[in-house]
């Protein structure tokens, strides 16, 4: 239960982002499922993993849900892939971060500081793989759904 | 046929409103290329940086064509960039006339934005459910909900029109973690730290972090390294809004809220 509360809420924080960013509207609902399934990956894998290592299988699927949908409305995979990111993005320990630095406790906040640094860098490299996934891959699981 | 200098006018602002409005460089320069090249502009270059376009093109037989153009970032409207992606693809179909896309391309460049009221709900939305993914409880979700609100006011109407991007970072990080502050001392929400991260998120640079990884791993270094500065830099300043608020509070009140 309370999971899906998780999904629903980065499903509408998406949502948010979306209509920030002057998406059109009918793409609405594909970014917060974009957003909600990464977020959904996310919850289900840091159990087991490091937030990192979570951010990191959530950031692959977010990526490749967001080129599968560009190929299939045959739009800007940008659309789908900023707003779906955005739950990944390390606000929480930047903020954590800054907090303990006004706090004086500079160790805590070096460590949060290195986490978010490290979460980065399993979003950059989730963009980063995926991205090198030919384009064809795409194609042929959109005709292959479409043929169905 | 076509003038020359008509046709990479064509090309060029399709670029100009990509760039403009969130897309890759990648993007912008494959668009100027092939709507160049198909309506006839068989040689030329293009380069791009996250702030300018610089374009040459060189016909055979033609005059040569060069342009610079400053291309200063606005906020994003990926609605044109989805516009401007479909009108190259129906060009290059053979859809559009020259003149036909320049009136398109016009058309979309004035393509209305999201109404301010639609803004400020989308950002109250994020900052709610961000709240609550990062770990509040469902009445700091909505204590995030209105500071996100607050905090979005202030952007369209104090720190857009009128600040530089460092002062609207800190200044708005600041605005959001006060507007959280009254809202917790009111007695709304029961973690105050969850608030502030909510109250915050629509600050975060979404689309430069983005498309700075995205260019750095089209090696377009330049203005991938630009976006990404930038990108930090906001990241930076939001952090410290936040942290200046808490460290005036605490010196006044001796860490009682915190």
């Amino acid at each position: 239960m309370n999971l899906f509360a998780q999904v629903m809420a980065a499903l509408l924080g998406t949502i948010g982002f979306s209509i920030m960013f002057s998406v059109p509207r009918e793409y609405y609902p594909l970014c917060g499922f974009v957003g909600g399934a990464g977020w959904l990956i996310y919850c289900l894998v840091l159990p087991h993993a490091d937030a990192p290592e979570a951010t990191l299988a959530a950031a692959i699927l977010v990526v490749f849900l967001s080129r599968l949908f560009a190929v299939w409305r045959r739009c800007p995979v940008t659309i789908f892939l900023i707003p779906g990111i955005i739950p990944l993005v390390p606000g929480g320990d930047i903020y954590w971060m800054a907090y303990y630095i006004v706090r004086d406790q500079m160790e805590l906040s070096a460590d949060k500081g290195f986490e978010a640094v490290k979460i980065a860098v399993a979003i950059v490299l989730g963009i980063v793989f995926v991205f090198q996934v030919p384009q064809k891959l795409f194609r042929a699981v959109i005709g292959a759904a479409a043929r169905k | 046929m076509e003038h020359e200098r008509e046709i990479m006018d064509v090309a060029i602002e399709a670029g100009h409103i990509l760039l403009e409005n969130g897309a890759e460089i990648f993007r912008v320069e494959e668009t100027v290329y092939r709507i160049s090249r198909h309506y006839g502009i068989d040689s030329g270059s293009i380069f791009t940086l996250s702030n300018g376009l610089f374009v040459t093109a060189d016909s055979v037989g033609k005059e040569p064509f060069a342009k610079i153009l400053h291309v200063p970032v606005g906020s994003a409207h990926l609605d044109r960039v989805a516009a401007v992606n479909q009108l190259s693809r129906e060009i290059e179909e053979g859809k559009f006339t020259v003149s036909q896309a320049r009136a398109e391309l016009e058309r979309i460049r004035n393509m209305p934005g999201k109404t301010y009221r639609m803004q400020v709900i989308g950002a109250a939305m994020g900052s709610a459910g961000f709240a609550y993914i990062y770990g509040g409880s469902p009445v700091d979700s909505l204590a995030a909900f209105i500071a996100g609100a607050i905090l979005y006011i202030y952007i369209l109407f104090v720190s857009r029109p009128h600040l530089s991007k460092m002062v609207a970072s800190i200044t708005g990080g600041a605005v959001a973690t006060i507007a959280s502050m009254i809202l917790y001392g009111l007695g709304l929400g029961e973690h105050l730290d969850f608030i502030v991260i909510g109250s915050v998120v629509s600050l975060i640079p979404g689309v430069a972090f983005t498309n700075a990884i995205r260019d750095i791993t089209d090696e377009n270094y330049l203005a991938g390294v630009v976006r990404m500065l930038d990108a930090l830099l906001v990241f930076f300043c939001i952090a410290m809004g936040v942290g200046l608020v808490y460290t005036v509070i605490q010196r006044l009140m001796g860490g009682v809220v915190l």
